[in-house]
Formats: structure tokens, sequence, C-alpha cells
């Protein structure tokens, strides 16, 4: 046991340095491990993501979208059971103490996730999903966690969904029965951002990512007012109308510059130091 | 969002919070205590060698009593919890390191492993999910005491621990800068010494020991 007794050669002091080098290559070789399952499922989420978006606008003239968004939501299930199983296959990495230690390069992928569940969840049943929920979707049978879920992951995750659904409601607002659903859709970001606004102070990033939901925001805003305000000065019948909405959204696509409302996500590609 | 998720998430935030405010009120008293140890190990170097021994002497309490701070900080941390919060106090710990390696270092010579390191700073082995001295806050240390060490007079234990260094795969990360710069340092003293003894400029006896 030369680690117990004092290092007087130097012989004694390369042996210790060799189980050192042992533990560092472990842990990098472990690290190195995570963030590439991190990313696989970064990947998965983001394939998820897209095709919400894409059945949601698949319908085109269907007035009654319900049936439309189970569709897409059974769908995206298939795909969150796959993610679902790479981080169960990342647990054994993660067991007792480790989860904190690699925490920073799990959580890319880990936020990906909640904003492609979040939003599978919104189609479903339009309401946020909570703490629990989605805790409980990173269980065993059993109900046993395979780690426990990091607060500012949940809601990182969440702040990144409302992005998507100012997405939605744009690409959503050009069809019949898009204009309400559009402006549910604020309500419903409006409201979630008035609650995380007392979390900032705690987390970081989720004071970057408040400044984008205000931007979307305040896009979407601007669609509205000026439908509003057409449909006011004109008695037009609603396909007219939908002309006109139609027009003003594709003009804000392309000259709004809109991008959805996203927050470069750090640490994603890079080797999961610490950069701030 | 429902009133049941914003409890939940509040329940924890609060948690959180204060665990974190009591933390950092131990790594205050912590920190209090490895500036004062530092400021005493300054003198090293302006205390002539047969008055170091009483120096050491006076130096053992103060290292001891971080142990106290040190238990203080293992019954705050939650379970399975220390890579969560170890980054608030590494840098007091590191500096307990390298006050502790030096004293033994000065008293006979040797360097001190990481679990004496450990016994001597009071950490339990049943606290690993809480806390304990990594690898990494134990390098740092020795990097510090390295940085201490004047090469000319320690050159072989020096270049033991640098042998040591050099058999590492260190990412990029802090250590791999601490050590790099390091070696910089080591050859300007390296040549500086050169300089100075080709000059004889060099007094021929040592008047300190470190």
């Amino acid at each position: 046991m030369p680690m117990h007794s004092t290092l007087d050669t130097r012989d004694s002091i390369l042996q210790v340095f060799d189980s050192f080098r042992d533990e560092l290559d472990d842990h990098n070789d472990r690290r190195e491990r995570l963030i590439k399952s991190s990313r696989d499922v970064t990947i998965l989420s983001k394939k998820i993501i897209f095709l919400l978006h894409r059945i949601m606008t698949e319908g085109g003239s269907e007035s009654d979208d319900r049936p439309l968004a189970l569709r897409a939501v059974a769908r995206a299930k298939e795909k969150l059971r796959e993610i679902q199983g790479l981080f169960e296959g990342m647990r054994g990495e993660l067991t007792g103490d480790r989860f904190w230690r690699y925490q920073r390069n799990v959580s890319p992928g880990l936020q990906e996730y909640i904003e492609a569940l979040s939003f599978a969840h919104y189609l479903e049943h339009e309401s946020l999903i909570s703490y629990d929920e989605v805790q409980s979707s990173l269980c065993d049978t059993e109900g046993k966690p395979f780690f426990p879920l990091p607060l500012e992951d949940y809601l990182l995750g969440l702040s990144d969904l409302t992005g998507e659904l100012m997405r939605f409601a744009i690409s959503s607002i050009s069809r019949r029965g898009g204009r309400s659903k559009a402006s549910q859709v604020c309500v419903f970001v409006r409201g979630c951002k008035a609650d995380f606004e007392g979390w900032t102070p705690y987390f970081r990033d989720l004071r970057k990512k408040q400044a984008v939901t205000s931007q979307s925001l305040q896009k979407i805003e601007d669609v509205a007012y000026a439908i509003a305000v057409r449909s006011s000065e004109y008695d037009l019948p609603p396909e007219i109308l939908d002309d006109i909405v139609a027009r003003t959204v594709s003009n804000m696509a392309s000259g709004g510059n809109y991008t959805g409302g996203k927050v470069t996500k750090r640490q994603e590609f890079d080797d999961g130091e610490e950069c701030d | 969002m429902d009133p049941h998720n914003l409890e939940v998430i509040n329940d924890l935030l609060d948690k959180d919070v204060e665990i974190r405010e009591k933390i950092k009120d131990q790594v205050t008293e912590f920190d209090k205590k490895t500036r004062t140890l530092a400021g005493m190990l300054n003198k090293i170097h302006s205390t002539p060698s047969d008055k170091i021994s009483s120096l050491l002497v006076s130096v053992r309490p103060v290292l001891e009593s971080c142990r106290e701070t040190i238990a203080a900080l293992a019954e705050l941390v939650p379970p399975n919890q220390f890579w969560r919060w170890k980054e608030m106090w590494s840098i007091s710990l590191r500096n307990a390191v390298f006050s502790a390696t030096l004293v033994e270092y000065l008293e006979s010579g040797t360097l001190l492993s990481l679990p004496q390191v450990s016994d001597i700073l009071g950490i339990q082995e049943e606290w690993k999910d809480r806390f304990v001295l990594t690898a990494e806050d134990y390098l740092h240390g020795l990097i510090t005491l390295v940085n201490e060490l004047s090469p000319d007079k320690n050159s072989i234990f020096v270049k033991d621990l640098f042998a040591g260094f050099a058999m590492l795969n260190l990412k990029n990360d802090t250590l791999r800068r601490r050590y790099d710069s390091l070696k910089y340092d080591i050859k300007k003293i390296e040549e500086v010494v050169y300089d100075v003894s080709l000059r004889k400029l060099a007094p021929s006896s040592n008047k300190s020991s470190a």
C-alpha cells in the first residue's frame, strides 16, 4: 500500500502518479462516452421536434387539429421511448455520486429531450409537463429513477419549449382556426414566461432564454396585431382574410427574420469543460 | 403552471438555496483558516533553518482546525451530491493540501500521500459521496507546493514530482495550465540560478531552508 505510507523515494512517487493516471484516464473516458450519448439524445430529440412540426402542418384544411395532434404525439412517443432507452443505458455510468460529476456533460441532451417531451405533452394535453412527470419518464419499470432530474435542466428544457410553440403558432396561423390557436399559444407562452421570471436569479441561462422568449412573443404579437387591424378595417369573408393572413405571415418569415427563438446550447459540441 | 408543480419546484429550489447559503458560511471559515496558514507558511523563506521547526509547530494547530470546518461541510452535503457542491470549497481545500504537504516536506523531506493528507484533514471514509479529497484537488495542492519551493535547494524532490506529473494525461483544464506554466517558471528560475552561480554572485551558505 504505497498510498498510505509517506512517499520518500522517486519510485514511490511515480507509483502513486501511476494510479492517478489510471483514475484520470478512467474519468476522461467515461466523460467522453457520456458526452457522446448526450449528443445522440440531442439528435434524436431534434428529430422528434421536427416530426411534431411536420405532422401538425400536414393537415392543411382540417378545421379540427385534435386528431392530427394525437397522431403526431403517438409517433413522437415511440421515438421518445428510444431516447429513454439511451438514458437507461447511461444509468450505469451515472450511479451514486457520479451523476453530479457528469451532470454538465449530460445536460445538453437532457434539456433537448425535455423540450421534445414537453412539446408532445403540450400537443396532447395543452398544458405544461410537470417536474414529476418528466422525472417519471426517466424511471425504470419499477419506478426507480435512472438519475435525479436537475431542476435547472427541467426549467431550461421548458424554456426552449416556448420557442417551439411560437414557431408552431406562426406556422398554423394561416390555417383555418389557426388564429385562435395562435392566440391560445400566446396566452400559454406568456403564462410560462411569467412563471419562470421568479427563478431567473437562480439560473443564469434561464435569464438569457427569457429574453429570447420575449422576442418570440413580440413577433407573434406583431402578426396578431396586423391581423386584428385588417379584419376590423374591412368586413371580409373568412377565406379572403385567410389569404391576407397567409401573406402577412410569409412577409414576417422572409423580412421579419423569424428564427424560432433559440439560444445556442452551450457545451453541446465542446468537450464539456465549464465555459462560463 | 399548475399549483402543485409550482410547489414542487419552489420546494426543490428553497432546499438548494438553503444548502448553498450554509455551505457558503463554512467556506468563508475554511478560507480564513487557509489564508492564515498561507500567511504563516510564507515566513519559511525568511526564517533561519534552526527556527523552522518551531514555526511548523505553530502551524499544526491551525491546520488541524480545518477538520472542524470540513466535518461541517460533509454534514451539509446531501447524499451523493459531493460533485454538485465541491467547487464551492475546492480553492480552500487545495490550499489546505498545500499547507499540509509543505509542513511535512519541511519536517521530513518527504511527500504526503493523498490518504495521509485526508487523514490530517480529518476526512472520513464514510463521507465518500459527500466529501472526499479528489486526485485533482490533491494534485493542485502539489503544484502550489512546487511553486513555493525554490528549485535550486529542492531540485531532487521537485524533479521527482515533475516526473510524476509528466505521467498524467492531463486534459485541457486548469490543472494542465498550472502544470504547464510551472514548467516555464522553473526553467526561468534555472536560468537565473545558472547565471548567478556562473558569475559567483550567490552566497556560499544558505540561510533559509526552503
